[in-house]
């Protein structure tokens, strides 16, 4: 029967024959992103652009929900996407892993010389540079001036203190309106605005590798959001998210049911898409103050592209001679990148310097500028091995604090012991 | 005759079994060969009962599976009896119509019935919560409250299954000889005791095999949080099928995934021995 | 036949009209969602954005079905998954007549004890072995592909078990006389026990092949984001991402009717074939 099995399999693989599997002479990349079908339909534009003056080289896109993003470049293997579109806190782990390729020294030195130095290091691991960043991201109060307005309140909040009083004053049960909106189910809508109100506090959370959330700034910060849930300012029902980082917390906000949120300027294309002729009404400042705070600081990330280890040789240089393409003030239009181009769609900042400066003037528009002006305040996002676990876990104790379960010193508690098990389990 | 299917299952479970209770002592990242993998006695296990994150989580895990499991087959069983018995009467029209309504649900890829669901569920946009407000009944969080997240999940899995097991009762029904019914009702029984006296007793296999394949079911939901809540909120719905694969497969941690797997598995095994157990002691009475 | 019963039904009395109430009550719950569905794909974006719902849409039109092929290959995925349940569905009948007809026909050393094993994998969850699979497949060099996603399923235990049972009842003379004639065993298989089980066999290719359209967790592990191979339930999930969420019921919706049609067109046709599969193997288990 051992012929029949094997007309089977062979059966099977004929009909599954389709063009994907099959090998042609040519370099063959594969870019690997996250993005909305009609922002990849601009990516594959731009590779378009790029294959006519190279004939030898063809390039597709995938793209996956931001869900399945890691696991599926995780999981590719040596047969997996060429190129992929990664979020800074995942390159330790797959450097680690060996999945990802280190930059060629060119490529590395252009980084070095034209990205600023913080966003270069997110894109190092112990001083080699695995990617190219492209956008970077950060966080923000954004606020609807409408509902400011109605409730009588002059200004954005500075301190936690008008942060609370303005919640309360947008607050307003009877038509289920939440003054200050808190995200869940999903990792780093929940990690980033708290860490951003940590580090405006004085706090961090991780330093040298070494959980530091047992300070009392940080108790400070669970005790806001203790605060801000017991007293009904903010509703933990209406911030839930769905994989694709979209749902309640987006369309409560869009439809002037929560007054405040902190969220990170790539939202921009969701607030307009949902709002139309009202994204007027969206206010942007910066992170409320601590009391133990000085000033206002925020979170950032960035996303890189990184090239597969698991590549041929004639595949990994083609890709990197095509990100540096696609990355540099040679593909797009006024000295800046195609990539920048492909972000400013989205209302996604691009990192690097030069691209920075020739987009100067659409990043003064209103909804952005409060964004570029955190910038210059805003620390990364601890990046270390076991980040995503780790901030899996932050984000967990974080959402049982926000639905009441457990108080502001047992989050604490919780999340410290979390951190420092998880980075020493990472590190051995 | 036996070569295709017994080396196609061979190849494709019972390796892949062995290999999942052999990795369950190492610890492997799901990124390298089987070969990579470093013994480390029980230490997973401890890990999964221990106090920290990757404990917890994986507690909390089990505790939504088991409980996910023992409502859906709490409703799903005396509904498929209820609506069984609904098809199967044959007082008024309307019978077959039902069964075929009812089991076109099961034709339904779930992924679009956790799309169809979720919109649903919205609470302002959606018409479920619109439909209650006619009758009295204040707006409810659904998907977006800790306490209702996985109840709510429940009731879609309900939705999408109870035609197949209607029509396993239905199947039992039929089976049921209707001298039983008029020696029942010489005896003066009337419905209620005829019920329990009759189909009750007689539809216990059919129950029996009903509950262990909603067990099984159950145990796999995954497209509605995979998509939708993502385990969320709080938790509430991460359930074993998403958390081992995000452990396993998109943390890599093969090894501690590989422990979830065989804990899960050893825990099917007592339930069913269990069920089949209690169908057994019930019989020999 | 549903026109029959309503003609020839008795006369409903008071008891008979409440539960005619309760059947219809049952139905409209039951088709609700997809009723939902279907008209939420028609309606403009704005209408599905608004509070309360709004349930009829006033200009109903199909511009998001057109939008549907514009986000996804939807050409492509129909076909992946026409792929994907044909091959799975065409193996599956092969291996199970031939290994049913051995488990039920053939006397050997340790046939109960192998047949035991094969059954218990009925019971085995698909996490279970998810990550080892996953490893294998991807070592064979089958990951990314639908080759990948088809042939771990080639053979199922739920398979062999029905052939097992039906074939059991094909009169061992019939088989005698052609072995006599000189046929080969594989002869035998294919043109004296695959007749006399037809009806079995086309029951069980209609379980096949709506089980494999519908799958998610597989080809989601093994495909690994070739969107290229993504059959029609995981194109569905990269719908949601379209506008980032914003606004876009009724693309999701459209793509869920898309993907529910083929399973439910299959059912209204086939009715008699799925109920009649699940009677018979209940009835025979």
């Amino acid at each position: 029967m051992n012929a029949v099995s094997r007309f089977w399999i062979a059966a099977a693989a004929a009909a599954a024959l389709s063009p994907l599997t099959a090998q042609a002479e040519e370099v063959r990349l594969t870019y690997l992103t996250h993005w909305a079908p009609d922002t990849v339909a601009l990516l594959e534009e731009a590779a378009n652009a790029y294959t006519a003056d190279h004939p030898d080289v063809s390039i597709s896109v995938r793209a996956v929900p931001f869900g399945d993003l890691l696991t599926t470049i995780r999981s590719g293997g040596s047969d997996g996407p060429t190129i992929a579109s990664i979020y800074d806190l995942w390159l330790p782990a797959l450097a680690k892993d060996g999945l990802v390729a280190p930059a060629p020294e060119p490529v590395a030195e252009e980084v070095t010389s034209e990205w600023p130095a913080g966003i270069a290091a997110a894109a190092s691991v112990n001083g080699q540079v695995y990617g190219i960043p492209n956008e970077i991201n950060v966080y923000a109060l954004n606020y609807n001036k409408r509902l400011f307005e109605e409730a009588g309140i002059a200004e954005p909040p500075r301190t936690w203190q008008e942060l609370e009083d303005a919640a309360a004053k947008l607050t307003d049960e009877a038509s289920g309106r939440q003054g200050f909106g808190m995200i869940n189910s999903w990792a780093a809508g929940v990690d980033h605005p708290f860490a951003s109100l940590l580090v405006s506090n004085g706090g961090q959370l991780i330093a040298d590798g070494k959980p530091q959330i047992d300070s009392e700034a940080a108790l400070e910060t669970f005790k806001l959001y203790q605060t801000m849930v017991e007293k009904g300012y903010s509703v933990p029902a209406m911030g839930t998210s769905d994989a694709n980082t979209t749902g309640p917390f987006l369309d409560n906000f869009v439809s002037g049911k929560t007054g405040m949120i902190i969220m990170a300027n790539w939202w921009e294309s969701a607030l307009k898409g949902g709002m139309g002729a009202d994204f007027g009404n969206v206010g942007t400042a910066p992170i409320p103050v601590g009391p133990s705070g000085e000033t206002a600081r925020s979170i950032s990330y960035s996303w890189l592209t990184v090239v597969n280890a698991g590549g041929g040789a004639a595949q990994q240089e083609a890709a990197w001679d095509f990100l540096a393409w696609l990355n540099g003030p040679e593909s797009g239009e006024n000295g800046a990148s195609a990539m920048a181009g492909i972000l400013q769609s989205m209302g996604i900042l691009p990192s690097r310097s030069s691209d920075v400066e020739a987009y100067a003037d659409a990043l003064g528009r209103p909804f952005l500028e409060g964004y570029v002006s955190t910038l210059a305040n805003a620390q990364g996002f601890p990046i270390v091995l076991g980040g995503q676990e780790f901030s899996e876990a932050l984000q967990q104790v974080i959402e049982q604090l926000q639905y009441g379960q457990i108080t502001a010193e047992e989050a604490q508690a919780n999340a410290q012991a979390d951190a420092a098990s998880i980075l020493e389990r990472a590190s051995r | 005759m036996l070569t295709p299917a017994v080396s196609v299952i061979a190849v494709f479970i019972f390796v892949p079994m062995a290999l999942t209770i052999w990795l369950s002592f190492h610890e492997w990242s799901t990124q390298t060969g089987f070969g990579a993998a470093r013994y480390v006695g029980l230490r997973n296990y401890e890990d999964l009962f221990g106090p920290i994150s990757v404990g917890r989580d994986f507690q909390r895990a089990f505790l939504n599976t088991a409980n996910y499991t023992a409502l859906s087959v709490l409703i799903i069983l005396p509904l498929s009896v209820l609506f069984g018995l609904m098809v199967h009467q044959r007082r008024v029209a309307g019978g077959h119509v039902l069964r075929a309504i009812l089991f076109s649900t099961y034709m339904v890829p779930m992924i679009a019935v956790a799309l169809v669901w979720s919109k649903l569920y919205s609470p302002t946009e959606g018409p479920i919560n619109q439909v209650l407000s006619w009758i009295g009944i204040g707006p409810q969080p659904w998907l977006s409250s800790p306490d209702t997240a996985l109840f709510s999940i429940v009731i879609l899995n309900v939705w999408q299954q109870i035609g197949y097991f209607t029509v396993l009762v239905i199947a039992g029904l039929t089976q049921i000889s209707p001298s039983l019914y008029e020696a029942a009702r010489i005896d003066g029984a009337n419905r209620i005791q005829e019920f329990f006296g009759v189909t009750l007793p007689l539809l216990r296999r059919t129950l029996l095999f009903s509950a262990v394949i909603a067990v099984i079911n159950a145990v796999q939901v995954f497209e509605p949080v995979a998509l939708i809540t993502q385990g969320g909120p709080a938790n509430a719905t991460n359930v074993l099928t998403f958390h081992i694969r995000r452990v396993g497969i998109e943390r890599a941690q093969g090894g501690l995934g590989s422990a979830m797997a065989v804990m899960l598995m050893l825990s099917l095994i007592v339930i069913i021995a269990l069920l089949f157990a209690t169908a057994r002691q019930k019989e020999e009475r | 036949m549903i026109g029959r019963s309503i003609l020839r039904g008795p006369r409903p009395g008071e008891a008979g009209a409440f539960l005619l109430v309760v059947i219809i009550a049952v139905a409209v719950i039951a088709a609700f969602p997809l009723f939902w569905m279907v008209l939420s794909s028609l309606k403009t974006p704005a209408e599905s954005m608004q509070t309360p719902p709004v349930w009829f849409p006033s200009t109903p039109n199909l511009d998001a079905f057109s939008e549907v092929a514009e986000v996804i290959d939807a050409r492509r995925s129909f076909l992946n998954s026409f792929i994907i349940a044909t091959t799975t569905t065409a193996g599956i009948l092969i291996t199970s007549l031939m290994a049913g007809y051995a488990f039920a026909k053939y006397r050997f050393g340790g046939r109960d004890w192998l047949f035991a094993l094969v059954i218990a994998t009925m019971f085995l969850p698909p996490i279970v072995t998810l990550i080892p699979l996953y490893r294998l497949v991807t070592s064979m060099g089958f990951n990314a592909s639908l080759v990948g996603v088809i042939v771990p399923h080639l053979a199922n235990a739920f398979g062999i078990f029905l052939m097992r049972q039906f074939i059991a009842g094909v009169p061992d003379d019939l088989i005698d006389a052609a072995r006599v004639d000189g046929a080969s065993e594989l002869r035998i298989v294919l043109s004296v026990v695959a007749p006399a089980v037809a009806p079995a066999l086309a029951a069980l290719a209609l379980f096949a092949f709506v089980y494999h359209w519908n799958t998610y967790l597989w080809p989601l592990t093994v495909l690994q984001g070739n969107t290229d191979g993504y059959p029609i339930v995981l194109s569905l999930g990269r719908l949601l991402s379209y506008n980032r969420g914003a606004m876009n019921t009724g693309l999701v919706m459209a793509g869920a009717t898309l993907a529910v049609l083929p399973p439910l067109v299959l059912f209204v046709f086939l009715q008699r074939f799925f109920v009649d599969s699940i009677v018979g193997a209940g009835v025979k288990g």
